[in-house]
């Protein structure tokens, strides 16, 4: 067993829905306020990296959406291609964002592929910079489980 | 069509061959464009241009012109392509891979008609790669062989660094003229006087020439390439791709030909490789290499005429291109027909095959006739212009001596090719069994060769086309009125003497070839082609110990040498800009507290890293500038930015420190360079600091361009809705470019992750070892 900090054991489990939250709001606000995609994917990173770390990777791995970084990524980038289709069923060139409001009686809804696309680039960051620190942190602690220093030889 | 030769061809599958239908539609190509030209020709006034734009911006257009030397090419490469097509269609029948042979056939077709038509530099050189890369697969048609493989690489690795000459000649060329178009470059070189540019473009183009046309030290490769079936080294290797390197030079000929430097490479190389190639035929035993040396002996003699000045050389170019398709594709048919009929061309087993195959036999002592230039024949007709074309100008006597050579062997080769194997033959016939082709192979070279004849007879029908290929050459001038004519002058006399020596050559073969074999064996291993196997085998050693030198696989090395590099590439740049008097610093301006603060922060981390043993704290020390750096940049405006270099830190910081403290927690890190004071680090660090801060003291001396900025400010709201900018930006003004990178981010993990995986197991079954 590693030895594992209890604290962080603890204190991981809520952390880590409080994190994935703030990542959201990052990525909700980002049109207007400092946040968006990018950032918002790094903040979901740390999530993982902190489950990683308390729990192991592989159990971070599980928690991921789709339960694999590289799945994960994957969406990312082709939520990114789809924001960008239905322009051209309008005539406009790939990509030209369009923007529509809901309206809910007391105020509205701003749907827009924007959202969309800025899911994709989350959900690509989240899945990629995961899998490099998921796969790193594995790759030098998988030994230390059967470390126990019993020479075979 | 063909009853014999379908039997012996028999395909292993008959549903892959192809019909005689399907063949006759292949032939309908060549013949259609043959038809097309003549119809441009029998309609137009010459020159007939035509464009379309291709890149406007580098003002290259799709240029397409039809002159005379233009005129010329293109009905050997329809005509002789006719004929080919048909052989073809003999040759290789029952052949599964018959419909590929022609489809690549084709291609090689338009390649070449776009080379010879094209009138802009790139367009030419466009079509050129193309008729290299088709070469190199229908050379290596049968590519099951080891022999095919290996000498379709060589055609291709010889031709190819020709190309990348070439097109690093036209680039100088169109740089110093100021134009791609080579109609307009033709007449701009002679304003221009020697510059060093034209000279260097000059040197480029003709190593680009040179290869393709075989010339000295270049020539190995053609012999070599005769590993294609017959029919693709008729139309290759005699008729038309080997001559673009000859049509090149004689398309630049009126840009250059006022150069001595011109002048003199061509009439030596020139003169060289005719000499040498027909020298080399007589180390041969297979009929066709005999026939490929005589073809780059006469690609020499082209390219010497091309280099003689005078409008006689310019009109012996151009009936020496015909004379030359005319008879030497007939010869190369010729040897097919033996090959096919008795299954070897090696000359020593071959004789007395005039009962068995008449009709190839008459085919090639008709066109053996001209080759040798008999009288009565095309090759009669050329022999004199030649020789007009060397008298009316002063032709040094190497050049004289090289021709004499080339008449005599061309003679004893042609008598090797239309009488030794047909009539006499010294030694034992081997081939017994011997049978005739069926008229697909029979009708290609005796048309051809009857045509070279009736030339001859008649030789006014092609006095226009080869006088106005001449005035391609020589522009400005009006189109002459030659007459080609069997008149009996001093052609007679030379003739007597090549047709002595010839015969005397023809006759002494066999003892010739011993004994030239013997001094070629000892001289072989300094030739060109063994320097060839040299390279091939050098190059890749040397790369691979480059290699093994600057890329040593420790990442500390790749980092020094990036960081070392930057640090000379600024250094030099602000040096130059300085040393130019342009160079203006910004002021010192102190900072504000923020500022202050984190820049300390930076400094302390930066101070601490060189001079701590320790990993973790080695690892704190750098996370400090990192976060040192986020920290300017909430102060510089740009919370985006700084959002995101803080949250990287720290996972940088986290994932790095897991893995230290793995690494020591397994007694493991020793594994890795420990971290100690490295002077030479700490030197090139501080020069790529400073560089780098005098670099931005400059950048930012002058006046800020607000253009962008603003832009995108003002309409980041109306157009998306949007007022964080740096996110609209990414997400709708650029997404194209976002959706790119994020790509790139998915594509590095799948690169990523096989790597960490293998170092997994790699570290798993070494604590199995342990």
């Amino acid at each position: 067993m590693n030895p594992r900090l209890v604290i962080l054991d603890v204190v991981a489990r809520p952390l880590y829905v409080v994190v994935l939250l703030a990542s959201l709001v990052v990525l909700l606000r980002g049109h207007n306020e400092p946040g968006g995609g990018f950032i918002a994917g790094l903040v979901a990173v740390t999530a993982s990296v902190l489950w990683a770390l308390a729990h192991g990777p592989a159990a971070a791995e599980a928690r991921l959406p789709f339960r694999s970084p590289l799945i994960l990524s994957a969406v990312g980038v082709a939520l990114g291609v789809v924001s960008g289709l239905p322009a051209l069923l309008f005539g406009d060139a790939f990509l030209t964002h369009l923007w529509g409001a809901i309206p809910l009686g007391f105020t509205e809804l701003k749907v827009s592929t924007v959202l969309v696309f800025d899911v994709g680039v989350y959900l690509c960051v989240w899945g990629a910079l995961a899998g490099y620190a998921l796969s790193l942190l594995e790759a030098d602690l998988t030994p230390a489980d059967d470390e126990r220093p019993e020479p075979r030889r | 069509m063909t009853g014999d030769p379908m039997a012996q061809h028999a395909a292993a599958n008959p549903d892959d061959a192809m019909s005689v239908a399907a063949r006759a539609a292949f032939v309908l190509a060549p013949l259609g464009l043959f038809v097309l030209v003549a119809w441009v020709l029998a309609t137009k006034t010459l020159p007939f241009d035509l464009a379309w734009p291709w890149i406007p911006s580098l003002g290259i257009e799709f240029r397409f012109r039809i002159d005379g030397l233009a005129a010329l090419m293109l009905l050997m490469i329809t005509g002789i392509g006719t004929a080919v097509f048909v052989y073809a269609g003999g040759y290789l029948a029952g052949d599964p891979n018959q419909r590929r042979l022609f489809w690549m056939l084709v291609l090689f077709m338009v390649a070449m008609v776009g080379c010879v038509t094209a009138d802009d530099l790139f367009v030419l050189f466009l079509f050129w790669e193309a008729t290299s890369l088709t070469s190199f697969m229908l050379v290596g048609y049968s590519h099951a062989r080891a022999e095919s493989r290996k000498a379709a690489q060589q055609a291709l690795l010889v031709t190819g660094t020709g190309g990348l000459a070439l097109l690093a000649g036209f680039i100088v060329l169109a740089q110093a003229t100021g134009t791609t178009r080579i109609s307009d470059i033709v007449e701009i070189v002679p304003t221009l006087g020697e510059t060093p540019a034209l000279a260097t473009a000059l040197g480029l183009i003709l190593v680009g020439a040179f290869t393709k046309s075989a010339q000295f030290p270049f020539h190995f490769w053609l012999p070599n390439a005769m590993a294609a079936p017959t029919p693709v080294s008729a139309y290759l290797h005699s008729a038309t791709m080997v001559k673009l390197g000859v049509f090149l030079l004689a398309r630049l000929d009126p840009a250059f030909g006022e150069w001595p430097l011109w002048e003199w490479t061509l009439k030596i190389v020139g003169s060289v490789t005719a000499a040498w190639g027909m020298v080399l035929a007589l180390r041969e035993r297979d009929l066709k290499r005999i026939l490929a040396w005589s073809t780059v002996a006469t690609l020499g003699t082209l390219v010497m005429l091309v280099g003689l000045r005078g409008e006689g050389a310019a009109i012996a170019v151009g009936a020496l291109l015909l004379a030359h398709g005319l008879y030497k594709a007939p010869l190369f048919f010729v040897a097919g027909n033996i090959d096919h009929g008795t299954g070897t061309r090696v000359i020593d087993r071959l004789g007395g095959l005039r009962r068995q195959m008449p009709w190839t036999a008459a085919a090639a002592l008709l066109a053996g006739a001209s080759m040798a230039g008999m009288p009565l024949s095309f090759g009669y007709i050329v022999k004199d212009v030649i020789l007009e074309a060397k008298t009316a100008v002063d032709v040094f006597t190497f050049a004289k001596a090289a021709n004499t050579v080339f008449g005599s062997i061309a003679v004893a080769v042609a008598g090797v090719a239309a009488i030794r194997v047909f009539w006499l033959h010294p030694g034992v016939n081997e081939a017994c069994d011997a049978h005739e082709c069926g008229p697909s192979l029979i009708g290609p070279p005796l048309i051809l060769a009857l045509l070279g004849i009736t030339l001859g007879l008649f030789p006014f029908y092609v006095e226009d086309l080869i006088a106005m290929a001449g005035v391609a050459m020589i522009p400005g001038t009006e189109v002459p009125v030659i007459g080609l004519s069997l008149a009996a002058g001093p052609v007679l006399g030379s003739l007597a003497v090549t047709l002595a020596v010839g015969v005397g050559i023809y006759l002494l073969w066999d003892p010739l070839h011993q004994r030239f074999e013997r001094i070629a064996a000892r001289t072989g291993r300094i030739g060109m082609a063994s320097q060839y196997e040299r390279s091939l085998t050098g190059i890749p050693a040397f790369a691979a110990a480059v290699t093994r030198r600057v890329q040593d696989g420790r990442l500390p090395s790749y980092v020094g040498l990036v960081a070392a590099s930057a640090a000379v590439a600024i250094v030099v740049a602000i040096g130059q800009l300085v040393a130019s008097g342009a160079a203006a610093w910004a002021a010192i301006a102190w900072p504000g507290l923020g500022f202050a603060g984190a820049a300390a922060l930076v400094i302390a981390g930066a101070l601490v890293a060189p001079f701590v043993r320790d990993r973790v704290v080695l690892l704190l020390a750098v996370g400090l500038v990192g976060f040192g750096s986020a920290l300017l940049f909430v102060f510089a405006g740009a919370p985006d930015v700084a959002w995101t270099q803080f949250t990287v830190e720290t996972v940088f910081v986290i994932v790095v420190a897991a893995v230290l403290l793995g690494l020591k927690r397994l007694g493991r890190g020793a594994s890795v360079a420990e971290p100690r004071f490295r002077p030479l680090a700490l030197g090139v660090s501080v020069v790529l600091g400073a560089a780098v801060a005098a670099l931005l003291m400059l950048a930012t001396a002058g006046p800020f361009d607000a253009t962008l900025p603003e832009w995108f400010g003002r309409t980041s709201v109306p157009e998306a809705y949007g007022r964080n900018v740096v996110n609209v930006i990414l997400v709708d003004f650029r997404a194209l470019d976002t959706l790119g990178e994020i790509a790139v981010v998915l594509l590095s993990l799948l690169a990523a992750l096989p790597l960490v995986g293998a170092l997994r197991r790699r570290r798993a079954s070494a604590g199995d070892v342990r």
